[in-house]
């Protein structure tokens, strides 16, 4: 493996205006914005304010209103769907999860855009698959029915599964919305990790302007109407936080 | 994996066991060796006749009938996300029941396509309506919705036309609501095998996107799913297999509700690889069981009397067993 890997850019987005047609007056201005490799960039703002609506164009899930989002310098509409689903994958912690699946079975799911038509797993799959288990630490669980899971054993295996995935670009939707404190400082920690070992693209919306601070390259603001980032330790000086301490009452 | 390999083998044996059962018992009793000699080589006897005229053809249809109901029903459950789907839930009996409703008490008998294909035509034209649903609603949740209420709606129709009939036709058409795997004949199991097979391509083909729709659409969409194009293969398909299957056999609702989770306690896992073939088997075994009863009791009737203790004896041993 060399020594320096180097940056690229991953993600990128010009003149993006995110939303649903008709329904959204909040994201009015059309914004730029690049995902390099090995960094994890936060996403924040007020509820409502467009963040998961933002990670769903990105992932694809959503088109966008006006502009582009083009994923390793292809436009994501060119893009076929399953080459795309082995380059970016959108985690949601609070996906609805079948009462009987098991953890190993949905973590294989994340090789199916993979796989052949008959959905077969080689023995590489099985191989990245233990791997990304021994990462998120959920191989003890492997064989236990993922609803009966704890809301943090849940968050990790749903890491797990993307991680298998294999994708260069990870966005997550409140990853640590249902966890505790230790776990939360836990989970960024990864993030960081996998961001620079596996040379990964993540945007993660989050709440916690602590873990943003601490853990992250980049932060994103949207606010306003408009989509602001900075590096994570010039946002409080430039002026970026200042909404979060904004109301006086709820 | 060796779970999963005693459990093919084992359902497989008692597929064979209940076959050469089919073949050998009945109103007339044929001893085992007048069986195997009349397969292999056919003559003008009594044996051979009943083998190649009744007993063969309702072994056939009950194999078909059986395999189809359940893998219609698991992959509906899949993709609707509701244990309780099944291929009735989509209205597709209830538009089989007017295409025979309409055969047999209007008089309406679509030139010479007689019962059977009128049978057909009523479900399909059901599917179509599901289908224009699916393609206009992307929620899973209304297009269960619209399958419920085109049932009811055809159902009505159908309670009309019975009430206003008092004839011969209205005994004939009750018969094939009570269901039977005795109506096939030797001369037409050609058409139930065609459409059983492209049903099952249809499903077959659609096995990366019914795994991975136990999660949502969204997150089908996410592994790089067509997931509107699949969908509508895997309704297509259920219809299909769900139509064909009520046009020779009757409504025969049982099968498909119940046998997917009978897979599932057997197999425990909700990989389709597995599954689809594992409730094919296990509808496959209870039809051929079902079918054995003297042909005086009616199919529907025996389908639940023996189905539901089986079931739910497997059930509550299987307590662990989630819905």
């Amino acid at each position: 493996m060399s020594e320096l890997k180097k940056s690229s850019v991953l993600l990128e987005c010009k003149d993006l205006l995110v939303g649903y047609v008709r329904a959204l007056e909040t994201m009015k201005k059309p914004f730029d914005f690049a995902l390099s490799s090995g960094t994890v960039v936060a996403l924040m703002g007020e509820n409502g304010c467009g963040k998961s609506s933002l990670l769903k164009t990105f992932a694809g899930l959503l088109s966008p209103v006006t502009g582009e989002v083009s994923l390793e310098g292809k436009p994501l509409v060119e893009w076929q769907p399953r080459e795309r689903a082995q380059a970016i994958s959108l985690v949601r912690m609070s996906s609805a999860v079948p009462p009987r699946m098991s953890v190993s079975e949905f973590i294989r799911l994340g090789r199916s855009p993979y796989s052949g038509i008959f959905d077969s797993r080689t023995a590489e799959d099985n191989r990245i698959v233990d791997e990304s288990m021994a990462l998120l630490d959920v191989a003890v669980f492997a064989n236990r029915p993922i609803a009966e899971l704890s809301d943090g054993e849940r968050s990790r295996v749903f890491l797990a599964e993307a991680v298998a995935q294999q994708v260069k670009v990870l966005l997550l939707d409140e990853p640590n919305a249902f966890l505790d404190i230790p776990r939360s400082h836990a989970l960024f920690r990864l993030l960081k990790k996998i961001a620079a070992e596996r040379n990964m693209g993540i945007i993660v919306s989050t709440h916690s302007v602590e873990y943003a601070e601490r853990y992250c390259d980049r932060i994103m603001v949207v606010n306003g109407g408009a989509m602001r980032v900075a590096p994570a330790g010039e946002a409080r000086k430039s002026g970026l936080l200042d909404w979060t301490e904004a109301f006086d009452a709820i | 994996m060796r779970r999963l390999l005693i459990g093919f083998v084992a359902l497989i044996v008692l597929i064979f066991l209940l076959c050469v059962a089919t073949l050998c018992f009945g109103a007339v009793n044929i001893p085992f060796a007048d069986v195997v000699q009349a397969l292999f080589s056919p003559g003008a006897d009594v044996s051979s006749n009943i083998l190649w005229n009744l007993r063969i053809p309702k072994m056939i249809s009950a194999v078909l009938a059986g395999a189809s109901l359940a893998v219609s029903g698991l992959s509906l459950q899949t993709v609707f996300r509701n244990p309780l789907a099944g291929p009735f839930v989509l209205g597709i009996s209830s538009g089989a029941s007017l295409g025979v409703a309409l055969a047999l008490l209007a008089g309406i008998g679509f030139g010479s396509v007689g019962v059977l294909g009128s049978a057909a035509l009523g479900a399909l034209l059901v599917t179509f309506v599901v289908m224009f649903a699916a393609t206009r609603f992307a929620q899973t949740g209304v297009l269960l919705i619209v399958g419920l209420l085109t049932g009811y709606f055809i159902d009505s129709i159908v309670s009309v036309l019975i009430a206003g009939n008092s004839s011969e036709s209205l005994r004939v058409y009750v018969a094939w609501g009570m269901g039977s795997f005795g109506r096939v004949t030797l001369g037409d199991v050609w058409i139930f095998v065609s459409a059983v097979v492209v049903g099952m391509v249809l499903i077959g083909v659609s096995l990366r996107y019914l795994n991975a729709a136990l999660l949502g659409d969204d997150f089908a969409h996410g592994l790089g799913l067509n997931v509107k194009r699949s969908k509508i293969c895997v309704l297509l398909g259920a219809s299909l297999l769900a139509g064909a299957t009520t046009a020779f056999c009757g409504p025969v609702a049982f099968i498909g509700i119940a046998v997917p989770h009978l897979a599932y306690l057997l197999f425990k896992t909700t990989n389709h690889r597995v599954l689809l073939p594992g409730a094919a088997l296990c509808g496959t075994s209870l039809a051929l069981l079902a079918g054995l009863f003297p042909a005086s009791v009616p199919l529907n009737a025996v389908l639940s009397l023996v189905g539901v203790p089986v079931i739910m004896w497997v059930l509550v041993r299987g307590s662990g067993a989630r819905m």
